[in-house]
C-alpha cells in the first residue's frame, strides 16, 4: 500500500496499522468514525495531506497532526468532509425526515402545532433552502401543517448571502432542471436566485453554537440539522454545544449530524435512532 | 488481518466486541476468529447500540470502563430494548474481582463477567457457552 | 407556501434570564429541570466552584450531573480539577467515566496533577490517569508512560499505558515496552498489546 506522492517524490509507505492509528486519533479528536469499508477513502486523503505537509513518513505526519501544527487537524477534517456546500447535500437525511421523523413528531403533536426546524450552521443557505424545497417536493402533508424553518450561522457575511439566495451552477449540481425551474430564477452571468417566497419563509439569524447564552433563546425545535461543524470543535466546546442543542430541542426532538459524525464521542444526553435512510439522535421524550 | 490457514467453516456465532481500546478489540477479534466466530467491533456503547439494532448477534462482549456509555449502562440499555435485542447474551469485562462489580454486572442484566486481563482460553470458553455453540 | 416565520426566535424569556446573575440556590432545587438550567447558566464563574462541588456530591440525576461537570469544566482551573478528582475513585463506573471525560477536556489544568495520579495507590485511578496523558505532547507523554511501565506491577495499568502509547508513543518507548513484554510474558493479552504497539511505533518512518 504505497500511494504515489502527489509531488512526484518518494512514495510514503502507509500501513494498515498507521491507518488504524489515524482513525482512532480522528475519532477521539473529532468524533468522526470510519469503518473498514471506508479504507480507500482514508488512504487517499491521508496521502494528500502527507504530501501537502511535506512529511517524509507517516510517523512524521502523525506528529504534525497530533500537535495540530499549522492547523493540520482542520486541514485533514476538511479533506474528509468535502468542504463545500450545495443543495441537497447528504439528502438521505432529508429523506429520513420525510419518511420517518415527521410522522413520529406529528404523533406527539396537537393539531395546529407548528413544526420547527433549525439549520445551524446554515452557511450561505443551501441547507435551509434544501430543507424547504425537499419538504414541498416530497412531503404529501406539507400544506396541512405550519412549518417554521430557522437558519443560523456565526458568519454574518454568509447570512447576508443566504438571505439574498443567489447561487452558481455548482451549488445546484444535484438538482434536476425541473427543480431549478420551479424554485429558481436565472440572474446575470450563470447565477440563479431562489424564489422570493422561499427566501422570505426562512428566518436567518446570527448565532454562536458555543455560546450557551446566545443558544438559550432558541427553544422547542423538532429537528435540528447540525452537520459537519462539531468535528471542528475541541472537546470542551463540543460538550457545551451539545448541552445547548439538547435544550434547544423539544423532548423527542431529533438532531442530524454529518454522515461520519457520531454523538457517541460528544455527549451521553441523546439516544440513537436508526432509520433506513439515516442514523439520527434524539432528545429523550418527556417521561 | 487475522492470520489463519484453517479452512473456512460455518461460523460458530456472531459476536460484537465493545471496547474503546483498539488493542483489546483486536485481541478479542483475533482470538475469537481463530476459534471460528464472526466478530464485529464497536468503539463504545452508543455505537454498539447502533450495531445491535441493525444486525443479529449471538453475544455482546463489553468492557465496563468506556467513556460516554459505560459497559453497565450499555447492558441496561440493551435489556430495555425491543425483545430480539434485549435477549442477546452479554459478557462484561471488568477490572476488579470485587463483589461490587460482580453484583453490578448481574443487576445490569449481564449474563456473566470476566476479569481483565482475559486469557484466550477463558474468552473462547465463555463465548462458546454463551452463544450456545458446541465446543 | 406552508412556511411560517415569526419575528422572535422562539418562546423567549431567554434574554432576560441570561442577563440575571445565576441563582446558585437553584443547584439544590428539588426539580431537576431547575438544577439543570442553573448549572447551565453558571458560565465559567470561579466563585461557583464550591457550590458546584457540593451539588455534585448529592446529585443523582445523570443529566444534571453532566451539566454540573460541564460547569466545572467551563471554569477549568485547579479548583475545578480538584473538585472532579475524587470521582475517579467512585464505585459507579458511569461516574468515573464522566469525571475522566471532563478532565480530558482540560489538558492544561490537569497537567500538574498527572504524575500524582499515575502514582496513586488505587490501580483503577492509575488506569484512568493514563487517559489524561493522551493530550500531552508525544515526547513528554512517552517519557511519563515509559517510566510508569518500568515500575508498574499491575498488568491492567500497563495495558492502559500501552494503549495510550499506541497512539502517542515515539521510538523512545520501545525499550520500556520490550522490557514490559518480557516481565509479563505469561500474562494474557499484554504481550499481544505490546507487540501490536511496537509494530505501530516502529513500522512507520
Amino acid at each position: 500500500m504505497a500511494p504515489p506522492d502527489l509531488q512526484g517524490g518518494r512514495a510514503v509507505h502507509v500501513t494498515h496499522e498507521d491507518v488504524r492509528r489515524l482513525c482512532e486519533f480522528l475519532y477521539r479528536r473529532t468524533g468522526m468514525l470510519f469503518d473498514e469499508s471506508k479504507r480507500y477513502y482514508i488512504d487517499r486523503r491521508l496521502s494528500e495531506r502527507i504530501a501537502a505537509t511535506g512529511s517524509e513518513s507517516f510517523q512524521a505526519y502523525f506528529a504534525v497532526l497530533r500537535s495540530d501544527a499549522r492547523e493540520e487537524i482542520e486541514h485533514l477534517v476538511n479533506a474528509f468532509t468535502v468542504n463545500e456546500t450545495y443543495f441537497y447535500r447528504e439528502d438521505h437525511q432529508l429523506r429520513c425526515m420525510t419518511s420517518n421523523l415527521l410522522d413520529d413528531l406529528l404523533r406527539r403533536k396537537q393539531a395546529g402545532d407548528t413544526l420547527r426546524i433549525w439549520s445551524i450552521p446554515c452557511s450561505t443557505g443551501e441547507e435551509p433552502y434544501s430543507i424547504a424545497m425537499w419538504l414541498m417536493e416530497n412531503w404529501s402533508e406539507v400544506d396541512r401543517h405550519n412549518i417554521e424553518i430557522v437558519a443560523s450561522d456565526i458568519d454574518t457575511r454568509a447570512l447576508k448571502a443566504a438571505a439574498e439566495g443567489v447561487y452558481g451552477a455548482r451549488a445546484l449540481m444535484r438538482l434536476s432542471p425541473s427543480l431549478i425551474d420551479r424554485y429558481f430564477a436565472p440572474v446575470d452571468d450563470g447565477h440563479f436566485q431562489i424564489d422570493p417566497g422561499l427566501r422570505e419563509s426562512i428566518q436567518f439569524t446570527r448565532a454562536n453554537l458555543i455560546d450557551p447564552r446566545e443558544m438559550s433563546s432558541y427553544r422547542d425545535f423538532d429537528i435540528v440539522f447540525c452537520r459537519n461543524v462539531l468535528i471542528y470543535f475541541d472537546d470542551a466546546s463540543r460538550r457545551i454545544a451539545a448541552e445547548s442543542l439538547y435544550d434547544c430541542l423539544r423532548p423527542g426532538g431529533y438532531i442530524c449530524l454529518g454522515h461520519s459524525e457520531t454523538m457517541s464521542r460528544i455527549s451521553p444526553l441523546f439516544g440513537v435512532r436508526r432509520f433506513p435512510d439515516a442514523i439520527v439522535y434524539q432528545r429523550p421524550e418527556a417521561a | 488481518m487475522s492470520a489463519t490457514d484453517m479452512p473456512p467453516r460455518a461460523s460458530r456465532g456472531r459476536i460484537l466486541v465493545v471496547d474503546d481500546s483498539s488493542l483489546v478489540r483486536l485481541y478479542c477479534r483475533d482470538v475469537l476468529e481463530r476459534a471460528g466466530f464472526e466478530v464485529e467491533q464497536a468503539i463504545n456503547g452508543l455505537e454498539a447500540m447502533e450495531k445491535v439494532t441493525a444486525a443479529t448477534f449471538d453475544l455482546v462482549i463489553v468492557d465496563v470502563n468506556m467513556p460516554r456509555m459505560d459497559g453497565m449502562s450499555f447492558v441496561r440499555a440493551l435489556r430495555r430494548s425491543e425483545l430480539t435485542v434485549a435477549s442477546i447474551p452479554s459478557l462484561i469485562i471488568t477490572t476488579e474481582a470485587a463483589q461490587q462489580d460482580r453484583d453490578d454486572a448481574r443487576a445490569a442484566g449481564a449474563n456473566y463477567y470476566l476479569v481483565k486481563p482475559v486469557s484466550e482460553a477463558d474468552l473462547i470458553r465463555h463465548a462458546a457457552v454463551l452463544t450456545g455453540s458446541p465446543p | 407556501m406552508p412556511f411560517v416565520r415569526r419575528g422572535a426566535t422562539g418562546e423567549a424569556d431567554g434574554t432576560a434570564a441570561a442577563e440575571a446573575a445565576p441563582q446558585l440556590t437553584g443547584l439544590t432545587n428539588p426539580d431537576p429541570e431547575v438544577r439543570w438550567a442553573t448549572a447551565r447558566r453558571i458560565g465559567g464563574i470561579a466563585a461557583a466552584v464550591p457550590a458546584l462541588a457540593t451539588a455534585l456530591e448529592a446529585e443523582q440525576n445523570l443529566r444534571v450531573r453532566e451539566a454540573l461537570m460541564t460547569a466545572l469544566m467551563r471554569v477549568g482551573d485547579g479548583a475545578s480539577v480538584r473538585a472532579l478528582l475524587p470521582y475517579l475513585r467512585a464505585q459507579d463506573a458511569a461516574l468515573r467515566s464522566s469525571a475522566i471525560e471532563t478532565l480530558q477536556a482540560l489538558p492544561d489544568a490537569v497537567s500538574p496533577f498527572i504524575n500524582t495520579l499515575l502514582a496513586d495507590a488505587d490501580p483503577d485511578v492509575r488506569i484512568l490517569a493514563t487517559e489524561l496523558v493522551r493530550n500531552i505532547p508525544a515526547d513528554r507523554a512517552t517519557r511519563i508512560l515509559s517510566d510508569l511501565l518500568e515500575q508498574e506491577l499491575q498488568p491492567n495499568v500497563c495495558a492502559a499505558a500501552v494503549d495510550v502509547l499506541a497512539e502517542v508513543g515515539t521510538r523512545d518507548a520501545l525499550p520500556a515496552l520490550r522490557a514490559c513484554a518480557e516481565r509479563f510474558r505469561d500474562t494474557p493479552f499484554l504481550p499481544f498489546a505490546i507487540a501490536t504497539t511496537i509494530g505501530r511505533i516502529a513500522s512507520s518512518g
